[in-house]
């Protein structure tokens, strides 16, 4: 089904909720957010390469949460409020002013921490959502044509990506087998890059020989239209998203 | 249709022309195979018929080059886009989008083709090779036989004079790749298109060309029908070397010809059996082994038994599963459920320390092993892992491939003698079981026979268990004491490599077809009957 949306419409009702939950700023509201993006993601996801981005996007979210919260533990400006326990502090000299290792942890600099981290994740999450359910490179097929061809340049670049990680994969597991062991950077790196750097000239070649280039004006293949069903998913977007803001 | 008058091609930074004075002309509606060993300069002839060589890659070209009435000299590879299409070797990296028909319609954008244009040569070109069933479907998604078809769409749609193919079955199971020559066998005999390929596996490619162009490595060249060329070249396939071991006065290209001048040798030989071959006793033992990846179940209880000094033959259709055995069986994958024991331990259990030092496991690129910057280095760092003397393993290859010199790149070696260099390393280590995956892709003839005699040494003195995974029908014909042959996830025969091939028409190799339904698989299976009889 989610081939007949248009691209842009995912793109802005995920990005339309990503302005609500920052401006809302509620842990409430970035719930729902999630909780929408994940039932569209269910419903609308794609089969190319970029499906599971959300996924990735909230494990990405879930560490970002820990960074932070530790973060806001050790490091930061004392608040006041009720201390949950209390860390060793370090003394720092004292051309750091109003900077504090250690200390009194209260339950509000906590939540504090575990709230801004959950608004940050959300916002990732809700890009990782965008991605899973249209292909970036659906989203430069519709950009204008002027900046068609730059489009089409970061395309080939984009391509790169999942065939970069199953190259590395590929590499990694062959070494394994053959040594016992984990092997170090450079030992993936260098055949990694012999591989990458066969595979951008055969696709510039393929290119060249297609004529690309040659042309200034280049036409479209079935442009892509909107419909009233985009119309709909986006108006349903902009008012949960400003639903969010207002409450 | 192309003439080439008097082209030599030099490479910058180089001392040694690749093609020197070469001289042909080909005429419309022809299909000519470019035969050659490795590196004789088979894929950078290809490049020079549309220009990519010399203007995308560099090198001085002297002489001429007319396709259509256009050199190639003043056009740029991409305004012979109408002329010539170019389907290269490896499809996947040569994809620019995501799905099928945008793939399709790339090259057509580009040259600012109106849109009513664009969706009848999509329409046409999909047609064509088969595959608008498929055409919303990702190409990351599709099988290496569906992939190669694309490609020959997407150089289609701009209704090209001329296609170049280079080894456009390599990749490719026998099925598969009768399929892509049919398409091809199409275009030239209803379009009139011109087609030159090249490719290393001439038993698939010889029946349906009309003539061979032979380059050699040293500059000099020929061409000719496939009889005249095949009468005199080293490279050939099983068929015409049958019909050289047999004294017959004709060269057969066709397995219809060669049955044809055959018919009495068949009738009059006497039966004799293969040798049979002792196998030792069962290494590993493999028991209802099943595999998925999420819900796609890629083996359903598959149980194998692999013996010393035998090798064993893995074969199937591209996405058989395969692979996944090999996975299973290095200890990649852990099967949900059967096990896998070597010497009677779970394989499993066995640490991955103790698995490396017992199986040798060559990658379906070879090159993923290689990382240093000689092939000294790579050979004492395998003295080093596996504590040999120093220049133990430079000496066992210097065995394998005397030809060597231990201080050249590993990137600038062949793809045989890359092949070489990585056995080496990985015997070095004395494994006890050797499991190759599609070792043979990309190798010409001599590169594979060499191949084909260290694996027989390997497992006749050194007793060493062998598998190899291969779409290659005669290498298995030739070595494989046994062949174990996959479908859907599943094991449909596992027997002697006689029973197994003869049973299946399309993995049946060349020698066989022709003396059918005499038992023979190989050359020296006939001949050996012959001495029977004298």
């Amino acid at each position: 089904m989610s081939t007949s949306f248009h691209p842009l419409t995912f793109w802005s009702i995920f990005t339309a909720l990503a302005v609500g939950v920052v401006l809302s700023d509620s842990a409430i509201s970035a719930f729902l957010a999630l909780g929408g993006a994940a039932w569209i993601v269910y419903r609308f996801r794609g089969d190319g390469p970029w499906r599971n981005s959300f996924k990735w996007s909230l494990i990405a979210g879930l560490y970002l949460i820990a960074i932070r919260a530790l973060a806001g533990i050790v490091i930061g400006v004392p608040r006041l409020g009720d201390t949950l326990f209390t860390l060793p502090r370090i003394q720092l000299p004292s051309w750091m002013p109003g900077i504090r290792i250690g200390g009194p942890v209260t339950w509000e600099r906590l939540s504090f921490s575990l709230h801004e981290g959950l608004i940050i994740a959300t916002v990732i999450a809700l890009f990782g959502a965008a991605n899973s359910v249209t292909s970036p490179r659906k989203l430069l097929r519709v950009m204008p044509s002027r900046i068609y061809q730059l489009a089409v340049t970061l395309t080939i670049a984009t391509s790169v990506f999942p065939q970069l990680i199953s190259s590395i994969t590929r590499i990694r597991q062959a070494q394994y087998l053959r040594s016992g062991r984990r092997p170090r950077v450079s030992q993936v790196a260098i055949p990694l890059l012999e591989e990458s750097l066969g595979r951008a000239v055969a696709l510039a070649e393929s290119m060249e020989a297609k004529g690309f280039g040659l042309s200034k004006v280049q036409s479209r293949y079935r442009p892509i239209t909107y419909s009233s069903r985009d119309l709909i998913y986006i108006v349903a977007g902009f008012i949960f998203s400003g639903a969010m803001v207002a409450l | 249709m192309i003439k080439f008058s008097r082209v030599s091609l030099i490479y910058p930074h180089s001392t040694t022309t690749v093609i020197e004075d070469l001289s042909f002309e080909i005429s419309e509606g022809e299909m000519v195979l470019v035969m050659g060993h490795t590196g004789s300069g088979k894929s950078s002839l290809l490049r020079l018929v549309n220009g990519l060589v010399p203007h995308h890659t560099g090198g001085i070209l002297a002489g001429e080059i007319i396709v259509d009435g256009r050199s190639t000299r003043t056009s740029k590879p991409g305004e012979l886009a109408g002329i010539v299409g170019i389907v290269g070797q490896n499809p996947i990296a040569t994809f620019v989008t995501d799905t099928v028909e945008e793939e399709l319609a790339f090259g057509l954008e580009a040259l600012n083709f109106p849109n009513d244009v664009m969706r009848k040569r999509v329409e046409e070109a999909l047609d064509q090779v088969g595959l608008a069933p498929l055409r919303n479907r990702d190409i990351a998604t599709l099988s290496g036989g569906e992939q190669q078809r694309l490609a020959i769409a997407a150089a289609l749609v701009m209704h090209p004079k001329v296609l170049v193919l280079d080894e456009p079955t390599s990749a490719l199971d026998p099925v598969a790749s009768e399929e892509i020559l049919a398409i091809l066998h199409r275009l030239v005999h209803d379009l009139s298109v011109t087609v030159i390929l090249a490719e290393h596996r001439l038993e698939r490619v010889i029946g349906y060309v009309d003539r061979i162009l032979l380059i050699e490595g040293d500059g000099s060249s020929a061409i000719g029908t496939p009889s005249e060329i095949l009468k005199k070249s080293d490279l050939v396939p099983p068929i015409v070397r049958l019909t050289r071991a047999l004294d017959l006065e004709e060269v057969g290209t066709s397995t219809r010809d060669v049955r044809r001048i055959t018919e009495k040798l068949r009738s009059d030989l006497p039966e004799s059996e293969r040798p049979s071959h002792i196998a030792g006793r069962a290494l590993v033992s493999a028991k209802d082994i099943c595999l998925s990846y999420g819900e796609k179940e890629a083996l359903k209880e598959v149980s194998i038994e692999l013996r010393a000094s035998e090798i064993t033959a893995l074969m199937g259709r591209n996405g058989a599963g395969k692979s996944s055995l090999i996975k299973a069986l290095v200890g990649l994958m852990e099967p949900k459920s059967g096990y896998i024991n070597i010497d009677g331990v779970n394989l499993m259990q066995i640490k991955q320390s103790e698995r490396s030092q017992r199986i040798g496991y060559i990658p379906q690129e070879p090159g993923d092993l290689l990382y240093l910057t000689s092939v000294n280095d790579e050979c004492s760092r395998a003295d080093k892992d596996n504590a040999l003397p120093k220049g133990a393993t430079f000496e066992l290859l210097h065995e394998m491939l005397p030809s060597i010199s231990g201080n050249s790149h590993p990137r600038d070696l062949s793809e045989g003698e890359r092949l070489t260099l990585v056995l080496a390393l990985v015997l070095s280590g004395a494994p006890d079981i050797l499991i190759l995956d599609e070792p043979t892709r990309g190798l010409d003839y001599s590169a594979k026979n060499r191949l084909m005699a260290l694996l027989h040494n390997r497992a006749c003195e050194e007793g060493t268990t062998i598998l190899i995974a291969t779409h290659d029908v005669e290498i298995v014909a030739e070595v494989a004491d046994r062949t174990i042959f996959l479908a859907d996830g599943e094991k449909v025969a596992d027997g002697s490599t006689l029973d197994v091939l003869l049973a299946s028409p399309a993995f049946a190799p060349q020698v066989a077809k022709v003396m059918s339904p005499r038992r023979w698989l190989t050359v020296s299976d006939v001949l050996r009957s012959q001495e029977l009889s004298e």
